[in-house]
């Protein structure tokens, strides 16, 4: 494993209990320049997750609590007319952070969503015919509760595309929630952390990331996959060529955090659940025949033909 | 694994069990053979089995057997001591000479001594995995059924009697195989057996066996329903049945027993010797005089006479030599270790290439065959020549023959004739020759009777006589169809019906030009040439040789002298020349045969055979879905055999590792299509307990996924790759 990387998972297994998983994949987001949609019941630990993540690597944390009547510049920031200086100054949102937790992001109007989806993907706003960057790094994790939830906007497939991984939390086991009570008799643990690599460094990592070799062979594995999606009867929307490209570029990562510098398909295959599963919309038949994308993917995995030779053109 | 789990004395129980059961295979194959000294034989067994009981150093044991092989081999058949030169020199003449028949292929002429080696090491070898049978793998199974198979098979087919030997071996096998089963039954669950558990378990056992054989002894029995095979395959193949009596397809080639003629043998283009001469001719080997009308035997007319000549001296014969100024030399080159020389018609004397002295020639005076001997031993000689003048008969001579002042000793001899010959072969023959004057002109009828009269030359179609049919009468009357010996064989009779003194020579046609070197040319003379014809005394002429089988040509000469008329010249000159052209023709039909029909020959060949072909579909049908089954066993092997030298390095790698997947799927390793190669080497290291999948997994997956391959060490990859194979195949 990377030594950078496994000091940033360990120190947010500091604060998270028998979260690993959720940890990696958050940092194989964070490398590959993606975003994050956290899906679960409330009170799992989806905010500390952010949290010691952005302390790990001394980003700058914001946190956009998203509810039905906020508005658009809420999360992109406002021009204020100042008196003073008798002009407008940009008062930026809380957008222009490097960590921002979005949390239940399906609770407000589908207006700011889009404002904040539309600056996830841009790495950019807009505001009054000015295009302002947003700091690198910049990573959106996102929380969203089920969709099943009262009161709730459900994002629409178009945004939902945006997101490179949809991880859930899950509760806790037993030991691990024993854990849990164990710390939170004391102070937060949370309050504690240190960051274990700079920003820049984490620059540094994500642009290694991108260096990462993806052989022809394991890239028709990649769109195997997705190909596969789109002709399953069960699926009523497979995924776009930009999820193909998410699970590159994810897979690319995860294979950066074993410290190895070309993809295996072992990194395609595990990724592409969390790649592909928010993409895909399941007809209502098979919904109400109570397949899940989870079964499906499974799958369409087991299905696919892993490459073992050298890649050949066809 | 191998460990000493049998005290001596009871692998020396087992032992004495397995020396019976071998006697009993030897029996039958000393009857059925012929063979003697099985004391000797047996003692070779007894030899081998206390060398592996006492396991001896394989080394001494090896030695100990070959010396006894040797001593076995030049005892018996050289006489003389192993440990004196000549022993040695016949011990070491005799394997060299046998390894190169070996080398080509050329069984047939392998001689006993060197087949007397092979058997003992056969038996050496049976020995060897017995022993692995009973120590290693503890059941004699295979062994006990084979056994039985092979003495039912003799006791069945053969005249050998086989009842109690498969009682013996029953019991014996039984019982051995019982207390193999019970010694593997205690190793397997570790259990220790104190005396009278042991009994309790043995003694049922023995009863049980016991008491079934007993039953079945006392059962019924029905006489086999299928005694003999060949007249069943035979009738299923569609070609028995309408001839009684039949016997194997024998094979052609020069025999030395003629005693049962008929019946029909396939072709078999050995070479038997090359000639290099002027002119073609036929080989004459030997001659026979006393038909029993089932086939010819050698009379002892001169008893144990026999002529020594030396080379180059003239020799004495029967037939008429032709004048000094006619002698042509004939170099003659044996491929086949035969023991006769070759001789031509008109033979002088027999020569010696420079290597060869020492040599002599001893003829045989009943049958006039020459065989060559060595310091008073038979022994084959491979190069030497014959001097010869073809002799040249007067047309007078032959014309004005008779039989009136017949020397009576040989009408002894050659008119002799089977008491039991029906009266219509002698009458048949008399009508041949009705209003025919000389001796040479009844001899002549009667070859040319067999040119006529629908009789047929055919290998394959030939009838064996019954219990009480003549040879000759069957042919002449019911069959004819026939071969060489069935011409020449009636001819003999009737000419000797008629009073006309007449023999059976045996030898060779004249074989094929394969080279042309001036005038003269190289023949090349197979076994499919091996012939027999015909010698006619002619009074006043001598022996002159005819040849009634149709397809072959004569080539005795005969000066028609002006004495003649013109008119009859003619006329007999186209009767003598009639023979020769007969081959022409049927050669003629053949080519024709085969180029019209090109197509059809192949079809009709399995019309012919379609039994044979289906039977051979079926084999090997069943070979490839047996091949095809085991696949699991036998590919793993060979892959492993074609790979182990192999080199492992970069260019071979993939193929490898893809190999070793294949192996690891046969063994019941399956990955299936989406499991990664990582996963995969997991599951197996897992199972193994190892980690060799793993490491060469990661390095192949860098191979085949990366950008720049690493640097892989591949003497390491190979220990994995043979370790894993190893693991699997085993």
């Amino acid at each position: 494993m990377h030594k950078q990387i496994e000091a940033i998972i360990e120190n947010i297994e500091k604060v998270m209990i028998g979260k690993r998983e959720v940890a990696e994949l958050s940092v194989v987001a964070l490398l590959s320049g993606g975003h994050v949609l956290l899906e679960d019941v409330p009170g799992v630990g989806k905010t500390m997750m952010v949290k010691a993540l952005a302390k790990s690597v001394g980003a700058e944390f914001k946190r956009i609590q998203f509810t039905p009547d906020l508005l658009p510049s809420d999360v992109i920031g406002v021009s204020i007319y100042n008196p003073k200086t008798l002009q407008f100054e940009f008062r930026p949102g809380p957008i222009m952070g490097n960590i921002i937790l979005a949390d239940e992001i399906n609770r407000t109007s589908p207006k700011t969503q889009s404002a904040l989806l539309e600056s996830m993907e841009e790495a950019s706003v807009t505001i009054d015919g000015k295009t302002l960057d947003i700091a690198k790094p910049f990573f959106v994790m996102a929380t969203q509760n089920p969709i099943e939830y009262e009161g709730t906007y459900p994002l629409p497939e178009a945004q939902l595309d945006r997101f490179l991984l949809k991880i859930k939390m899950g509760y806790p086991n037993a030991q691990e929630e024993i854990e849990v009570l164990r710390r939170a008799e004391r102070t937060q643990p949370i309050i504690n952390l240190l960051p274990v690599i700079s920003l820049d460094e984490l620059l540094a990592l994500q642009e290694e990331v991108k260096q990462v070799y993806v052989e022809d062979s394991v890239k028709s594995y990649i769109v195997q996959l997705a190909r596969a999606t789109r002709n399953v009867s069960e699926i009523y929307l497979g995924v776009s060529p930009r999820a193909s490209i998410a699970l590159m570029k994810a897979s690319q990562a995860y294979a950066k955090m074993q410290d190895r510098d070309y993809v295996k398909p072992d990194d395609v295959q595990y990724l592409a659940p969390f790649v592909f599963g928010h993409r895909i919309i399941l007809r209502p038949e098979a919904r109400y025949e109570g397949i899940t994308t989870e079964d499906i993917l499974d799958r369409i995995i087991t299905k696919s033909v892993i490459p073992i030779k050298r890649y050949a053109e066809q | 694994m191998k460990k000493n789990v049998f005290s001596i004395v009871e692998l020396a129980v087992y032992y004495v069990i397995v020396f019976i059961i071998l006697r009993e295979w030897l029996i039958p194959i000393m009857k059925l053979t012929g063979t003697g000294h099985m004391e000797l034989i047996l003692f070779f067994i007894a030899l081998s089995l206390i060398l592996s009981l006492f396991r001896i150093h394989f080394v001494v044991s090896i030695v100990i057997k070959l010396a006894y092989i040797s001593w076995f081999i030049v005892t018996i058949y050289s006489g003389y001591s192993i440990l004196s030169a000549e022993g040695m020199h016949f011990l070491v003449s005799e394997l060299t000479a046998n390894i190169g028949l070996l080398v080509q292929a050329n069984w047939v002429s392998v001689t006993d001594p060197f087949r007397t080696l092979l058997f003992l090491v056969l038996i050496w070898m049976l020995i060897y995995l017995i022993h692995h049978w009973i120590t290693v793998r503890m059941s004699i199974f295979y062994f006990l059924v084979l056994t039985v198979l092979f003495i039912g098979t003799l006791d069945t087919f053969t005249e050998y009697d086989g009842t109690f030997a498969i009682i013996k071996i029953i019991l014996l096998g039984l019982i051995t195989i019982a207390f193999l089963f019970l010694k593997r039954l205690i190793i397997e669950s570790g259990a220790e057996l104190d005396w009278l558990k042991y009994m309790k378990l043995v003694v049922p056992v023995i009863l049980l066996i016991g008491l079934s054989c007993i039953t079945a002894i006392f059962l019924p029995k029905s006489e086999p329903q299928w005694p003999d095979p060949v007249p069943f395959l035979k009738a299923a193949a569609g070609k028995g049945g309408n001839e009684e009596g039949q016997k194997g397809v024998s094979k052609v080639g020069y025999g030395e027993d003629d005693s049962n003629l008929g019946g029909p043998f396939v072709a078999d283009d050995t070479i038997v010797f090359t000639a290099q001469s002027e002119t073609k001719q036929y080989w004459r080997v030997e001659t026979r005089d006393v038909y029993t009308s089932r086939g010819w035997i050698k009379s002892d007319y001169f008893t144990d006479a026999s002529t020594v000549f030396d080379p180059y001296m003239d020799i004495t014969h029967s037939l008429p030599v032709g004048p000094e100024e006619g002698t042509k030399q004939a170099a003659i080159s044996m491929l086949y270790p035969y023991d006769f020389v070759v001789q031509p018609y008109g033979l002088k004397s027999v020569g010696l290439m420079d290597s060869n002295e020492g040599y002599q020639f001893l003829m045989d005076d009943n049958s006039e065959k020459i065989t060559p001997h060595f310091n008073k031993n038979p022994a084959p000689l491979t190069n030497y020549f014959v001097e010869y003048s073809k002799p040249v008969f007067l047309y007078s001579d032959l014309k004005n023959s008779n039989l009136d002042n017949l020397d009576p000793s040989l009408a002894e001899r050659y008119l002799q004739l089977p008491e039991n010959l029906p009266d219509r072969v002698r009458e048949l023959a008399v009508s041949v020759v009705e209003g025919e004057e000389s001796v040479y002109d009844k001899a002549r009828a009667i070859e040319m009777y067999f040119r006529q009269n629908s009789f047929r030359y055919d290998t394959d179609d030939v009838a064996i006589p019954t219990e009480d049919q003549d040879y000759v009468d069957q042919f002449l009357f019911e069959t004819k169809i026939g071969y060489c010996d069935n011409f020449s064989t009636s001819m003999v009779v009737m000419l000797r019906s008629v009073g006309i003194p007449a023999r059976w020579v045996k030898g060779f046609a004249g074989g094929e030009i394969i080279d042309t070197n001036g005038d003269m040319k190289t023949y090349e003379v197979t076994n499919n040439d091996a012939h027999s014809w015909v010698e006619a005394f002619i009074p006043n002429v001598g022996w002159i040789n005819f040849e009634p089988t149709i397809g072959f040509s004569n080539t005795r000469s005969i000066d028609y002298n002006i004495e003649t008329s013109e008119v009859e010249r003619d006329e007999l000159s186209v009767n003598e020349e009639k023979t020769e052209p007969d081959e022409v023709v049927e050669d003629k039909k053949d080519v024709q045969q085969k180029s019209s029909n090109g197509n059809n020959i192949f079809l009709n060949a399995i019309k012919e055979y379609k039994w044979m072909f289906l039977i051979g579909f079926i084999v090997l049908v069943g070979a490839a879905l047996l091949l095809y089954l085991k696949r699991t066993k036998w590919i793993p092997k060979v892959y492993v055999k074609f790979n182990r030298k192999k080199k492992l390095d970069e260019s071979s790698f993939e193929l490898m590792y893809l190999q070793l997947l294949k192996i690891l799927e046969m063994k019941g390793f399956k990955r299936q299509k989406g499991q990664t190669l990582q996963s995969f080497a997991k599951e197996i290291d897992r199972y193994f307990e190892t980690n060799h999948m793993g490491k060469m997994t990661n390095a192949y997956e860098q191979y085949i996924y990366a950008k720049d391959s690493a640097e892989v060490d591949f003497n390491q990859m190979k220990e994995s790759w043979e370790y894993l194979i190893n693991r699997a195949t085993s």
